[in-house]
């Protein structure tokens, strides 16, 4: 029988969207409760022998595999093509075959029997993929030391998979006494019972947090933290038992070049919540040897680099995972430490292309990978605002991507009265660091100031001075600090600003970057602009750098720090001065 | 608080034994010291001093009798030596504790004499301080037993006495020595480590010896062991609790055989998280070769079971450490050629196992290095613990002894393609073979079969001619 089908709606509006001259794609899902859930796609570029869905898939949290492909035209036909990745269809029996044609119009069939079924599907928006699944991160270091050669590399690579796929090891949920043991024990788990589920455990953890995610839908991503251990002791009632005496062989060789470091596996494994916990062991195995593979292939890669093929100039792996909005799933990547991320720019192009990404906005540097450490800043606190049901004629233009609410008192630095425009040049900052564009620090007051010294726009004097700074001193920065040129609008009263509405709205989609506007004594950040082209009606989505509490997000939100503002918000009789900073189009 | 140590009856008549004869004897006590309890497990005379050149002159022996007929002939030295060797043999957990003399001196009020006990202890703690892995000084407390039984009055007098620090006024307390009439009770944890680790071997200008490279093994097992969370009996236990409420919890289970149970061991599992204190770097060396350290360390473990489960667990880890380093100094002090590459490809080193030997209601331990028989554990436990076990007592199924032909295998393995392309040519051979001797079957068979017609045939040529 085939199974039922869910798809996610990334995966429709990715379809929807796509404009591609391919002819294949590959999709890829999870199997869970006898269902196939579509989480992800990618186009197939025949071409290109290195990214092939089998690379692809490595990037890609566990659980998730190839479950079928998809056909950009009118008529279905078991071409070569889609038979050589349907062949590699190992998560269901009944491939699953998505055609669309130019229309856009969609039919999804499983492949029963080599004759194409056409089913129904249901499509899972984002609110319920979040809900229902969470994500389990595998972290720990293995050592590593071997011949700096393929062949060294791949054994030793193998070697580990074989170890970890032994059996001996186990996993320790963080923060519990929930131990995860492999077949070389009696025992599967520790710690909890044995029917217990993934979803049971972590709300048993943290029931406060449960009831805060209620209140303020935001889709939060659920992430576990498991670590590995190894078992060091043998079972003494094993029949198996090998009890030789420890000893030391050494072997002899032609001398030669090896490599040793500590191999950091961080890895991902995508789970339904009402998956059992003794489950999570085989999940939690393969999610590890999906990292080495990941780490192998980087390694050798390296190798094969010229000037460092003997491994002397081999660069520690390091791992970053992406959650980019378009996408709705994690891509984990792994890049050598050291290499700036302007000279892997190729590597990232044929990632965006493969996925179908714009290639105007970086995506998979290192800024924009994903973290859940602000320093202990709010992370884009306009999302838990409930959103406004559309209207017609009104149009509404957000900033995309992450920021850090930067305001008042924060770091325990007292700029209460002088430092709002600091503040506000301090998230557009951000803005800059989360989506890629940098990886210079955000810079603190003192900086802002040493930067506007340097250029001469302010003496020396200016220098651990209270001093306010205002739109063209932020564009000053931005250009000196970060390379990012600005366009400075000038409004002769509050009243007026109004009219630049449509411009602002253009901004945000084209951008999208955080504004800082300053007039009279006061300075702002604004998010966003909701803009009714019949009326003129404008309200500004307002990010308050006056606030001076703490780190909640509730009073952010019920305070209005955050929040929509009408246009009797700006002062009548005070000149107000834009700062819109503008994107290059780059990878 | 007085101090209170609790002795198995036997140690009285073995101190009475040597008192009575009215001779001077100085040893070790050897025992457990917990939050809950201090207990004494065994008393060991130390051995008569052997000087290195007795055989070849009578005089110089003859002297030395003489001279430790009493305390200040004894060298520190000497002692030290007793205790370093013991400490081999004590599982995790044991330590020397202190010293027993039997002497017709108060050693306590002489001045001659107890300056004489604190150097002797003195030098011992910096012996046995020497190897950290060896655990040999008891972290737990500096103070050390001395027990004094008087060969005129037969009494019994025990004070502790602080050792390690330059502290002039020696701190001394005295101790309550309690014999029991009942054997103590042990609750024994066992276990069997493994190691499976390949490392290359890096040579420096300076080349590279067996015992700095077993010291490296130690020095990194003993850091992961120390990481390492313990299971006992497949559960994760609270670290507080008494090792005896483990087994009281077991009992309802299956009350019908609990007092079987109290005596059963419970094993130990140890999981290793991964370092995570690797330098953040590449590693970029020459090497010439490799190294496969592999094996078990079997341990087994004696607490009192008023003792803790933290305290269960740094003894098993204790063990596991000091076992190791044991081996490794014996295997080492035993080396001729100290070299990790001679000449040969292959080289191996298998430093001596792990035996049991019964001490009271316990084991001790013993190594035996490859070849030895168990016979040779007697001599030991003769010879540093002052008693005489069979040989039928020694546990020598613990750890049995590298099997020779892996060994073989290895070095054929290693030893290059040239070997291993002569099983290929064999095989090939044996296949030409088996086809000619088909071809023969064939042709043999088929003359038989067709016999009568091929005879009539050379008949017929024949007659023909």
């Amino acid at each position: 029988m085939s199974p039922r089908l869910k798809i996610s709606s990334y995966v429709i509006e990715r379809l929807s969207n796509l404009d591609t001259n391919e002819s294949t794609g590959c999709l890829y899902g999870l199997m869970y409760d006898g269902t196939l859930l579509v989480i992800g796609l990618s186009i197939e570029l025949f071409e290109n022998d290195k990214n092939t869905f089998k690379q692809l898939l490595l990037n890609l949290p566990a659980e998730i595999e190839l479950c079928g492909v998809v056909k950009f035209g009118e008529s279905l036909s078991m071409e070569s093509s889609l038979k050589d990745i349907i062949q590699e269809v190992d998560i269901t029996d009944n491939p699953l075959v998505i055609l669309i044609n130019k229309d856009k119009n969609m039919k999804a069939h499983f492949l029963v029997h080599d004759k194409f079924e056409e089913t129904k599907y249901e499509v899972v928006n984002a609110e319920e993929l979040w809900k229902q699944f969470l994500h389990v991160r595998l972290n720990t270091v293995l050592p590593l030391s071997c011949e700096a050669t393929f062949s060294g590399v791949k054994n030793i690579m193998q070697n580990k998979r074989k170890k970890i796929a032994s059996g001996q090891v186990s996993f320790h949920i963080d923060g519990t006494a929930v131990y995860l043991f492999g077949v070389a024990s009696d025992v599967g788990l520790t710690g909890t019972n044995t029917e217990a589920t993934i979803g049971e455990l972590i709300d048993s953890k943290n029931p406060e947090q449960l009831s805060k995610k209620k209140k303020h839908n935001t889709n939060i991503v659920e992430i576990v933290n498991v670590n590995l251990v190894m078992k060091s002791t043998k079972d003494i009632l094993s029949d198996k038992l090998v009890k030789t005496a420890v000893k030391m062989m050494t072997t002899q060789r032609k001398p030669a070049f090896c490599i040793s470091m500590p191999l950091r596996v961080d890895t991902l494994a995508i789970i339904h919540r009402s998956t059992k916990l003794l489950d999570l062991y085989t999940v939690l195995v393969e999610s590890a040897c999906r990292s080495l593979r990941l780490l192998e292939s980087v390694l050798l890669e390296q190798l094969g680099q010229e000037g460092i093929g003997d491994g002397a100039g081999l660069r520690l792996p390091e791992t970053y995972h992406y959650l980019p909005q378009e996408l709705g799933h994690f891509i984990t990547r792994i890049v050598p430490r050291g290499i700036p991320d302007e000279s892997m720019e190729k590597e990232r192009r044929l990632l965006h292309e493969q996925l179908g990404l714009p290639l105007t906005k970086p995506i998979f540097r290192r800024g924009n990978a994903y973290s859940g450490n602000s320093g202990g800043r709010l992370l884009n606190p306009h999302e838990a605002i409930a959103p406004t049901p559309p209207k017609p004629d009104v149009t509404v233009a957000l900033l995309r991507g992450r920021y850090a609410y930067y305001h008042y008192m924060q770091d325990n630095f007292n700029d209460d009265g002088w430092g709002c425009a600091y503040r506000s040049m301090q998230t557009i900052f951000s803005w800059f660091r989360y989506q890629g564009y940098t990886t210079v620090e955000v810079p603190t007051h003192r900086e802002i100031q040493q930067c506007l010294v340097k250029i001469g726009d302010k003496p020396s004097s200016f220098l651990g001075s209270k001093q306010w700074i205002g739109s063209t001193e932020v564009m000053f920065c931005l250009e000196t600090l970060l390379g990012v040129q600005s366009r400075i609008v000038f409004a002769n009263t509050g009243a007026e600003l109004q009219f630049y509405a449509p411009e602002l709205v253009h901004h945000f989609q084209t951008h999208g970057t955080p504004i800082m506007i300053g007039g009279g004594v006061l300075a702002h950040t604004i998010l966003g602009v909701e803009y009714n082209s019949v009326s003129n009606e404008t309200r500004y989505l307002i990010l308050d750098p006056h606030y001076t509490g703490a780190e909640d997000l509730t009073v952010v939100i019920n305070k209005g720090w955050c929040g929509w503002k009408n246009s009797d918000f700006w002062n009548k009789a005070a000149h107000y001065n834009l700062c819109l900073p503008q994107t290059k189009p780059t990878i | 608080m007085v101090r209170t140590v609790y002795s198995p009856e036997y140690c009285l008549q073995y101190l009475e034994q040597y008192a009575s004869q009215e001779i001077f004897v100085t040893g070790l006590i050897l025992g457990q010291i917990t939050e809950a309890r201090e207990n004494v497990i065994h008393l060991a005379r130390t051995p008569e001093e052997k000087n290195s050149d007795s055989t070849s002159e009578n005089s110089s022996v003859s002297d030395k009798a003489e001279a430790v007929r009493n305390l200040l002939g004894v060298s520190e030295a000497w002692v030290a030596d007793h205790a370093k060797h013991v400490t081999r043999m004590l599982p995790g957990g044991m330590f020397v504790q202190g010293v027993f003399i039997t002497s017709d001196e108060d050693i306590f009020e002489d001045p001659n004499y107890f300056s004489k006990v604190r150097s002797i202890l003195n030098y011992t703690y910096k012996v046995l301080h020497a190897n950290e892995y060896m655990y040999g000084n008891c972290p737990y407390t500096n103070e050390r037993l001395v027990l004094h039984m008087s060969t005129n009055t037969k009494v019994l007098t025990c004070k502790t006495v602080e050792v390690g620090s330059n502290v002039k006024n020696t701190i001394i307390k005295p101790v309550d020595w309690k014999f029991l009439s009942k054997p103590q009770q042990w609750q024994r944890l066992d276990c069997y480590y493994e190691f499976d680790d390949v490392y290359p071997v890096i040579v420096k200008k300076s080349g590279i010896s067996v015992k700095h490279q077993f010291q490296q093994i130690l020095e990194s097992a003993h850091k992961t062991i120390e990481s390492s969370v313990m299971f006992i009996d497949g559960e994760l236990r609270n670290g507080s609790e008494a090792l005896e409420q483990l087994i009281k919890k077991k009992k309802p289970k299956n009350s019908s055989k609990s007092i079987q149970d109290m005596a059963k061991s419970m094993h130990v599992s140890l999981f290793v998280p991964f370092e995570n204190s690797l330098p953040e770097t590449v590693e970029y060396l020459e090497c010439d070769g490799s190294i496969h350290f592999s094996g078990v360390v079997s341990s087994s473990v004696f607490m009192c079971p008023k003792a803790t489960i933290n305290e269960a667990i740094a003894a098993v880890k204790q063990d596991i450490v000091r076992s190791l380093a044991s081996r490794f100094t014996m295997h080492c002090d035993a080396l001729i050629d100290d070299n990790l590459l001679p000449e040969e490809k292959v080289c191996f080193n298998e430093p001596p196992r792990r035996v049991l030997v019964p001490v009271g209601t316990l084991y001790l331990c013993d190594y035996l290095f490859p070849g030895e028989a168990p016979a040779e554990a007697l001599l030991s436990v003769r010879e540093l613990l002052d008693l005489q076990i069979t040989e039928t007592d020694v546990v020598c199924d613990v750890e049995t002894p590298a099997d020779t032909s892996e060994f073989d295998a290895l070095d054929r393995d290693a030893s290059s393609e040239e070997l291993l392309a002569t099983p290929q040519e064999a095989s090939q051979f044996m296949y030409i073979t088996g086809i000619c001797f088909a071809m023969l079957v064939l042709i043999v068979s088929i003359i038989i079969h067709y016999y009568d017609s091929i005879l009539e045939v050379i008949t017929k040529l024949l007659t023909r001619s």
